[in-house]
């Protein structure tokens, strides 16, 4: 069963005369519970796909549907109110809020949604993580891979059925990398979650169920 | 986990769902956990802005303490003046009326619409030599109708016995006696108001209270036994008797429409033969002119929420497009752009709290202060500290507060997440595509484009501060067309004039009345630096009208000007009885004032004259008299002799030579309600009324002379002519200064503070401007500007900004005062219009100083970092 597929996606940036065009009609279709690996050189469209795919950014034409809710016919509060309920994202440069410390950061999208957090489960993934014992720190506190994995808590706390991420692993060494990538791997499996991961990385793309290739904003497998 | 799933995915997908039904996918909504992220991250970035804080509270303050000022002001304002106006129609019943016979009174008072009913019965008016000058009506009254009329009294109590009477203490002063009880006070009156035959009471006093000279007249209440005594009849006397008169004062539960309550009570109680009148203070014209007056108040009022609004919005403004990443970050993260404007509210509410007691305070402490110096007319001032000021100066610095953050937390709230990365703190769209330009970066060139790279914040700021200065320009310009001598002309022609004791008695003038005595003349002229005096003397003679004259009288007098007429001047129906006379060739009182010296010269001023020329030496021959007519512009018809008439005083002729406008200091006093006045000369008066006596004298004396002059009029008045009036043109000019303050320092007062919010705004955009280009201020230096151009440029961007403010301000004020000023102070009764630009010109170097300062101050705290540093920071 398809969970996340795109049709004709296309995402024109810029006006007359400097039109850059990202992405030029891509169709492609994931599987629930897959693990797929987004590679292309820089400027190829990659992160641009991505943003359509949680729908942060909206498309010039083409259509997203994701969990079998059609992304552009959703309005912008909607939206929000859809990705923070469905989808978790890991970025490169972490988007840790400053000023909240690790658990309240972890923890944020739950709240903003309304719910209390399943305390349990939070423990489950700050521990399986790594994180306890820095539960109230503040993230400028934290190494690049710490901040990472409290990204990646924060992207598992709310169970969502997606997690989108962009480079996890740009900004960590080899050894934090293949941790971090284990990490999701392990959750993934455990969860039934589809990942979807932008990577420059061959050793990770490798471990991949599906490497995904963009060039010119075009897809080829 | 999954149940998420399986509940959304049944549903069809491809419709839009509303946000209710979004939310619910997740099953149980937490509200509490909401508000509680919502709220730290409210508190959190709250703790993060300190400076756009401070700037913000300070914005506030000074809001709100504006707000509560002119809400104190206006308040104090409307109860002082309801006060004065109760106290000028003498009484606090909402209706009353006169001629009511016992029984009547009975009816009324029972009537279910009447609240409160208080009823006086007039024995007569007191005589004493003393009390010349001051009203003094010997009645009995019952409670209700005492505290009514501002004469209950406070020491002691109101009189019981045949032998008691209570009195207030302007009365008890001028009996000469001190405010004791148990003392003996005696009064003469007339029983018989149409006889000369005096009766003399002694009473013992009882009470008495504070007397108020904006009350018409004082009273001496008596016991109901002694008047009941006295009089025959009560309820309504023969005409032009007093004695009997029985008056009531009634009021309603609320004073709207009052005379229709009380037409309506007469009626029920059939006694439609009565009239009550309804009380001046509580008429919709009053209370209309009591908001005309507050007006100016309330019209600050939208200035103050003009000036909040452009700062408070700006300090928000700059924060959200600084923190648009932020913002754009929690909305990836699921922020909705609901909570992102909940939080940006929140905000503001939050520096409401801290902002807006501290302006409450501040503005009620600053109303304290101005109140007494705007109302200084009045004894006791009343400052309002009613809970509604603060609850209303709380509400709207709350509004102005809001409605500031609403665009900016629109602005937060709309961001797009993926646009949030991109943002750059400049307008949209409408930007140069090209440029020019082959002269290079010039420093200057660079510091105009900055400048404009956001053309909304610099037009803001130039806004905020051209209000305050314009404002100011504005205030400056009316106060300064005000213009005392043509204000003291109309009250004060001299530096003392003294009036005699009978001038404005109610029974009318007695020209043998002695209190301008040869002694005191003798004093006066014996004075050290005594410069120039007038004397004023004046009879009244009974003869008929020329022909001519009633002619005039008819044609000035159509119907559609005697309607007007008796529409405003209270007396009409006794003028019109006069008038009526004089038209059928009946006897018409003639008042003959003899002038000569200052108040003939200023009579007959040019600007008096409205028709006929005044040619002094022809009417010192003795054979020319001036007419004084209405106060008209100059015109031809007038309803008294024409000019070139001849007319017979005292068998002696004169020939008409002009007419006047009256003039104040002249014919304020007593005069019949009908009559028609002429001036002769002083010397030929004399000679026609040898027994006559001063009715006002004038003098002038130099300046060194002026306190030993007034302390020996004083001591004149205290020991020997104690209804002597004395009018200094030292405390009219005081009490003219005490009427323009209000409007001066409510004007001075609001320019100054939107000046400085203006100031807050510039320092505001200035300092975070430079902040918020600290990486690329680094960026520039790298390539090679040196601290001094860096400076330099900065320099020049404040420069640009003060250049701006000001030469727009010159061109809105030269507007504003030129064309606005000049109409509304032309027409005043004592302003001179003049063109000022005063206040710009001082603001000038100072608003210079600040853009040259500012930036100067904010480059020497980025120094402190290196390039590298800043280079490298990131957010």
């Amino acid at each position: 069963m398809s969970i996340l597929s795109t049709t004709k996606l296309i995402k024109r940036y810029g006006k007359e005369p400097n039109i850059v065009n990202a992405l030029n009609g891509v169709d492609l279709t994931i599987e629930q519970g897959e693990f797929a690996a987004i590679i292309g050189t820089s400027g190829s469209g990659k992160s641009t796909l991505l943003n359509m795919l949680g729908g942060l950014d909206k498309p010039t034409s083409g259509s997203v549907k994701v969990d079998n809710y059609e992304l552009g016919k959703l309005n912008d509060e909607d939206l929000t109110v859809f990705r923070r309920q469905r989808i978790g994202f890991i970025f490169q440069n972490y988007n840790l809020v400053p000023v909240l410390n690790v658990y309240e950061n972890i923890i944020m999208p739950i709240q903003l949604d309304g719910k209390k957090p399943d305390q349990r489960f939070i423990h489950e993934i700050v521990s399986m993580l790594g994180l306890e014992k820095k539960l109230y720190n503040m993230p400028n506190t934290l190494s690049g891979g710490q901040q990472q994995r409290v990204a990646i808590a924060r992207a598992l706390a709310s169970k969502p059925a997606i997690i989108l991420a962009d480079e996890p692993t740009g900004n960590l060494d080899s050894r934090t990398s293949d941790e971090v990538i284990e990490l999701l791997k392990a959750s993934s499996r455990k969860f039934d979650q589809t990942i979807v991961m932008i990577t420059h990385n061959p050793e990770i793309a490798a471990q991949a169920d599906r490497r995904i290739r963009i060039e010119d904003g075009n897809i080829h497998e | 986990m999954r149940d998420t799933r399986d509940k959304g995915g049944t549903k069809d997908m491809n419709g839009r769902k509303d946000e209710r039904e979004m939310e619910d996918m997740g099953g149980v909504k937490d509200i509490k956990e909401q508000k509680k992220i919502v709220k730290t991250l409210t508190i959190r970035s709250l703790r993060k802005n300190k400076g756009r804080n401070l700037a913000a509270i300070l914005a506030i303050i000074m809001t709100t303490m504006m707000f509560t000022t002119l809400f104190t002001l206006a308040q104090s304002m409307g109860k002082n003046m309801t006060e004065m106006y109760l106290h000028q129609s003498g009484s606090k019943a909402h209706a009353s009326g006169k001629g009511i016979t016992d029984e009547q009174v009975e009816k009324i008072v029972s009537h279910p619409e009447v609240k409160a009913g208080g009823r006086s019965i007039v024995a007569g008016l007191a005589e004493n030599l003393s009390l010349a000058g001051r009203q003094v009506e010997i009645r009995y009254g019952d409670e209700q109708y005492a505290r009514d009329v501002f004469a209950w009294p406070e020491e002691g109590r109101m009189p019981e016995s045949r032998d008691e009477i209570a009195l207030d203490t302007l009365v008890i002063e001028r009996l000469g006696i001190s405010p004791e009880l148990g003392k003996e006070v005696t009064l003469e009156w007339k029983p018989d108001m149409g006889s000369e035959d005096k009766s003399s009471d002694t009473f013992t006093l009882c009470g008495y209270w504070e007397g108020n000279l904006s009350s018409y007249a004082s009273m001496a209440w008596v016991s109901e036994d002694f008047v009941r005594e006295k009089c025959d009849v009560i309820g309504e006397p023969a005409d032009g008797q007093a004695l009997g008169l029985q008056m009531m004062g009634i009021s309603f539960a609320d004073t709207k429409n009052i005379q229709e309550q009380a037409d309506r009570v007469l009626s029920d109680c059939n006694l439609s033969e009565l009239k009550f009148t309804e009380n001046l203070a509580y008429m919709d014209e009053t209370q209309q002119s009591i908001r005309m007056e507050t007006l100016p108040i309330y019209g600050g009022m939208i200035l103050v929420f003009i000036a909040g609004y452009l700062i408070i919005y700006n300090v928000f403004q700059i924060s959200v497009a600084s923190d648009i990443q932020f913002y754009g970050k929690l909305k990836t993260l699921g922020m909705t752009r609901k909570q992102i404007r909940k939080m940006i509210l929140g905000q503001g509410g939050f520096l409401s709290v801290i902002g807006i007691p501290a302006g409450l305070i501040a503005g009620y402490l600053l109303g304290i202060v101005l109140v007494p110096v705007l109302m200084s007319r009045t004894e006791d001032a009343l400052v309002s500290a009613n809970p509604i000021i603060f609850a209303g100066a709380g509400l709207f610095a709350l509004c102005t507060v809001m409605i500031s953050c609403l665009l900016p937390a629109r602005l937060a709230g709309r961001v797009s997440p993926v646009e949030a990365l991109r943002y750059t703190d400049t307008d949209a769209g409408g930007k140069k595509k090209m440029k020019k330009s082959t002269n290079g970066a010039t420093l200057q060139g660079m510091a105009w484009a900055n400048l404009w790279r956001n053309r909304k914040r610099t037009i803001l700021v130039i806004s905020s501060l051209t209000l305050g200065l314009v404002l100011m320009s504005f205030f400056y310009a009316k106060n300064a067309s005000f213009d005392v001598e043509k204000y003291l002309v109309e009250l004060a022609v001299a530096d003392y004039q003294i009036d005699d004791a009978t001038n404005s008695r109610v029974s009318g003038y007695d020209s043998q009345s002695q209190t301008i005595s040869s002694e005191l003349m003798a004093d006066i002229a014996s004075l050290e630096g005594l410069e120039g005096t007038g004397r004023l003397y004046s009879s009244e003679t009974s003869q008929v009208l020329s022909v001519q004259a009633r002619e005039n009288l008819e044609s000035f007098y159509d119907r559609e000007n005697l309607e007007n007429f008796e529409s405003d001047y209270p007396d009409f129906p006794s003028w019109k009885q006069g008038f009526d006379a004089a038209v059928r060739g009946e006897e018409t009182i003639h008042t003959i004032y003899g002038a000569d010296g200052i108040i003939l010269d200023a009579a007959a001023g040019d600007a008096y004259v409205l028709t006929g020329t005044y040619d002094a030496d022809k009417f010192a021959t003795g054979e020319y008299a001036l007419a004084i007519g209405p106060s008209v512009n100059p015109q031809e018809l007038l309803p008294t002799y024409s000019v070139g008439e001849k007319v017979a005083i005292e068998n002696r002729e004169f020939t008409i030579m002009a007419v006047l406008s009256p003039l104040y200091p002249m014919t304020n006093g007593m005069s019949p309600a009908f009559d028609m006045p002429l001036i002769i000369p002083a010397d030929v008066y004399t000679e026609l009324w040898p027994d006559s006596n001063l009715r006002k004298y004038y003098f002038n004396v130099t300046d060194e002379n002026m306190d030993e002059a007034g302390g020996m009029l004083r001591e004149y008045q205290q020991t020997k002519a104690i209804g002597m009036s004395i009018t200094d043109r030292q405390s009219m000019i005081e009490q003219y200064e005490a009427e323009t303050r209000s409007s001066a320092v409510i004007g001075y007062a609001i320019s100054v503070v939107v000046a400085l919010v203006g100031v807050l705004n510039f320092v505001n955009s200035m300092v975070t401007a430079i902040i918020s280009r600290k990486k690329e201020f680094a960026m520039i230096q790298s390539v090679g500007m040196t601290k001094r151009q860096l400076r330099r440029m900065l320099t020049f961007e404040g420069f640009d900004y003060a250049g701006i403010t000001l030469v727009i301000s010159y061109i809105l004020s030269a507007f504003v005062v030129g064309v606005v000023v000049r109409i509304i102070t032309e027409g005043g009764y004592a302003s001179t219009f003049h063109f000022t630009l005063l206040p710009l010109v001082i603001c000038t170097p100072i608003l210079i100083g600040l853009a040259v300062l500012i930036p100067y101050i904010c480059f020497k705290n980025l120094e402190k970092q290196s390039v590298t540093e800043r280079l490298r920071m990131t957010d």
